[in-house]
């Protein structure tokens, strides 16, 4: 299904989704981040500053309560999340590609039912890149494009005045079947000038990775590089670069006791980071990743190497979070490459 | 005006005579205009170094990374440390010898001036730039002047100059073994903890309204506090393992651990970390604004500092950082203290 929207019109189709809870992009403090749009939704947002993972992928998610009264048997309750159909509105082509990739990791061999349970519930509805929204965008390096549509229910393409709205799913095909009449049908000059966005959008200039494909073997081949240590030797170690990816999925499980007698408590699961020290510390005392050189080559191998080795893609989606909010420099394009060209 | 060849020259020459066994500086990035951290120990690296109003991070944080890891390796420290320091960088190197974290003659400070500007705030750059990328960043003495793709853009310090740089009342790095630059003490264009004394304006209601979005906002990442030179505890509050664990570490010593802070980026846990983390910083602070930088979300952690520095400054005349033998804030007293409950 192909229409097109008005400008003025956005707000009237969101108005229609009236079994949606609408979210979208907003600027706040300085920041953009997803928030309920209350009517109004802006798509004039560069990239949000945090990726769209949050809405399938919360950064705390409650898995049970549990209460031990002293000579009774410990009660547990399940805490599932709310069924509540949620709409996301502006995500950007790179953090599409992350869903199919956390489907993957949550819901392939294994079903993680907290993650499956929000995630039947959320559309994305995306916005393509007319023209990079970063100077460290690179998703032309990882298999994406400004214009690509994986993991997407809706694609919308800015042409001025108007968009153009493309359904991806039977999701997508309902979500504009709801807006009915506020879409028209596309003219033949219409095909014609989103063809030609969409052209000019792939030809602009990126940030490119030289050998997206030779990466997992030259990788697995430089395990011992000196590089790593030399490349992470700035690496502050902060949640950063993981908190903001929107593939990185990494979680620590943790019982939060609220009350002592009667022992009360929650089992929380909440983001964790393979950047912090602490990750893979042993009861021992042992660290097997002790430097910052030996954290870096795990997040850049897991996305490169390992998640390529398992699945078949890359596990980045060149979004450039990581690189633009480093606070020390650290940029994964300049380290993928630089490993791979030193490479056997 | 500082002429880059000078510092390159100093570090180039250190590393050559052995008189340095590494050289912690600034170069060009491999993203955009702005510079990097970088360590060098070949002397011909030396013309890597940069100096220029991107040079926004506090090097010293990278002394407490040595320290700790030739304590890890049971190393001596050998031919000193060669750091790049601006004025609040050197201060906070002050407060570091000052807690005798190392030695002084462990470490050579390069000193070079902000000569009364100092360092850039991208995010006040962003909006002004237009959907312009930057190139390069100077500064020709009166004005910033950025290269980009649709030609030079003019900006005056007071736009675009970091908060902390803008209230910054010591740019000279007064502690040094050489210096650059030349001395412009007080010609800061905002009032000592202007932005502080403008929140405090507001009532109880507001502040707190304000506060609470700030802290709901925080991810706990942790940027402020690793990126913090001060913040070089072994064991830290936030930890999952909050104290080092050795072979020798009983399971009951780890079972009975005290967890501080939840790992839930939810209110009060975050309330409880910035504030733990405000109240270890008082009277160590040097205001390098680092953390503030550093924070993604834009969380004004520098405002939580300047009120114990200023509470520090007004209560016991105490300035963090003035000097290597000075007392420091929390382990000294005065026989004239006014407080009862101390004696």
């Amino acid at each position: 299904m192909e229409k097109i929207l008005d400008k003025k019109q956005v707000d009237s189709w969101v108005a229609a989704l009236t079994e949606w809870e609408v979210h979208g992009p907003a600027l706040e403090e300085g920041i953009w981040t997803y928030q309920p749009t209350n009517g109004k939704v802006r798509l004039d947002h560069p990239n949000t500053k945090q990726s769209p993972k949050e809405f399938a992928f919360p950064q705390r998610e409650i898995f049970f309560s549990f209460e031990q009264i002293k000579g009774e048997a410990p009660r547990l309750k399940q805490i599932m999340p709310k069924e509540q159909r949620h709409a996301v509105f502006g995500v950007r082509p790179c953090d599409g590609r992350g869903v199919p990739r956390m489907d993957k990791v949550f819901n392939d061999h294994v079903e993680d039912k907290y993650y499956t349970s929000r995630r039947k519930n959320i559309a994305y509805v995306g916005l393509a890149c007319n023209k990079p929204p970063s100077s460290n965008c690179f998703c032309l390096s990882v298999g994406g494009s400004p214009v690509s549509t994986d993991g997407l229910d809706v694609q919308m393409t800015d042409l001025g005045d108007r968009y153009f709205v493309r359904a991806i799913t039977e999701t997508g095909k309902a979500m504009m079947a709801a807006g009915g009449k506020i879409f028209a049908d596309p003219s033949a000059a219409e095909q014609k000038q989103v063809k030609q966005t969409h052209a000019d959008a792939v030809a602009y200039p990126q940030r490119k990775i030289n050998d997206p494909d030779g990466a997992p073997a030259k990788l697995k081949a430089s395990f011992n590089s000196p590089l790593w240590q030399e490349m992470a030797q700035a690496c502050i170690g902060c949640g950063i670069c993981t908190f903001l990816c929107p593939t990185c999925h990494c979680f620590d499980i943790n019982d939060e006791v609220h009350n002592k007698a009667p022992l009360m408590g929650q089992r929380v699961r909440t983001w964790d980071n393979c950047q912090f020290p602490d990750f893979t510390m042993h009861s021992s005392g042992h660290n097997p990743r002790e430097g910052t050189g030996a954290r870096l080559r795990q997040r850049v191998n897991h996305k490169f190497q390992y998640f390529h080795e398992n699945f078949g893609m890359h596990q980045c989606t060149g979004c450039g979070r990581c690189i633009s909010e480093c606070p020390v420099g650290i940029d994964i394009v300049t380290v993928v490459n630089k490993v791979t060209e030193h490479a056997g | 005006m500082i002429n880059i060849q000078d510092i390159r020259d100093t570090a180039r020459d250190m590393l050559t005579k052995g008189e340095a066994r590494i050289v912690i500086g600034y170069r060009r990035g491999t993203r955009g205009m702005l510079a990097e951290p970088t360590f060098i120990t070949n002397p011909e690296q030396a013309d890597e170094l940069v100096w220029d109003p991107t040079c926004f991070h506090n090097l010293s944080l990278y002394l407490v990374h040595d320290r700790k890891f030739l304590a890890h390796m049971r190393q001596n420290p050998g031919a000193p440390v060669a750091i790049v320091a601006k004025g609040c960088d050197a201060r906070s190197i002050v407060v570091l010898l000052q807690e005798h974290y190392f030695k002084r003659e462990d470490i050579y400070i390069i000193g070079v001036s902000c000569e009364g500007t100092g360092v850039l705030d991208e995010r006040k750059l962003a909006p002004l730039l237009n959907g312009a990328h930057a190139t390069n960043a100077a500064f020709d003495g009166d004005d910033f002047v950025f290269t980009t793709e649709v030609g030079e853009k003019r900006m005056s310090a007071r736009e675009v100059l970091a908060d902390r740089c803008l209230e910054c009342r010591t740019p000279y790095p007064k502690e040094h073994n050489i210096v650059f630059g030349e001395d412009e003490t007080g010609r800061q264009l905002e009032a000592p903890f202007a932005a502080l004394t403008r929140f405090e304006a507001q009532g109880a209601g507001e502040r707190w309204e304000e506060w609470s979005r700030h802290f709901d906002r925080c991810m706990r990442c942790f940027a402020c506090r690793s990126v913090c030179p001060m913040c070089y505890c072994d064991e830290c509050v936030v930890d999952s393992i909050t104290f080092p664990v050795t072979a020798g570490t009983t399971a009951e010593e780890k079972a009975s651990r005290i967890k501080w802070i939840e790992r839930s980026a939810t209110r009060s846990e975050n309330i409880t970390y910035l504030m733990t983390r405000a109240m270890h910083l008082a009277g160590r602070c040097t205001d390098c604004g680092a953390c503030e930088r550093a924070c993604p979300v834009n969380v004004p952690i520098r405002m939580l500092n300047n009120k114990m520095e200023r509470e520090a400054r007004e209560k016991f005349g105490f300035e963090p950082g003035a000097s290597i033998g000075g007392p420091s804030l929390v382990a000294s007293f005065l026989d004239s203290d006014p407080g009862d409950f101390i004696r």
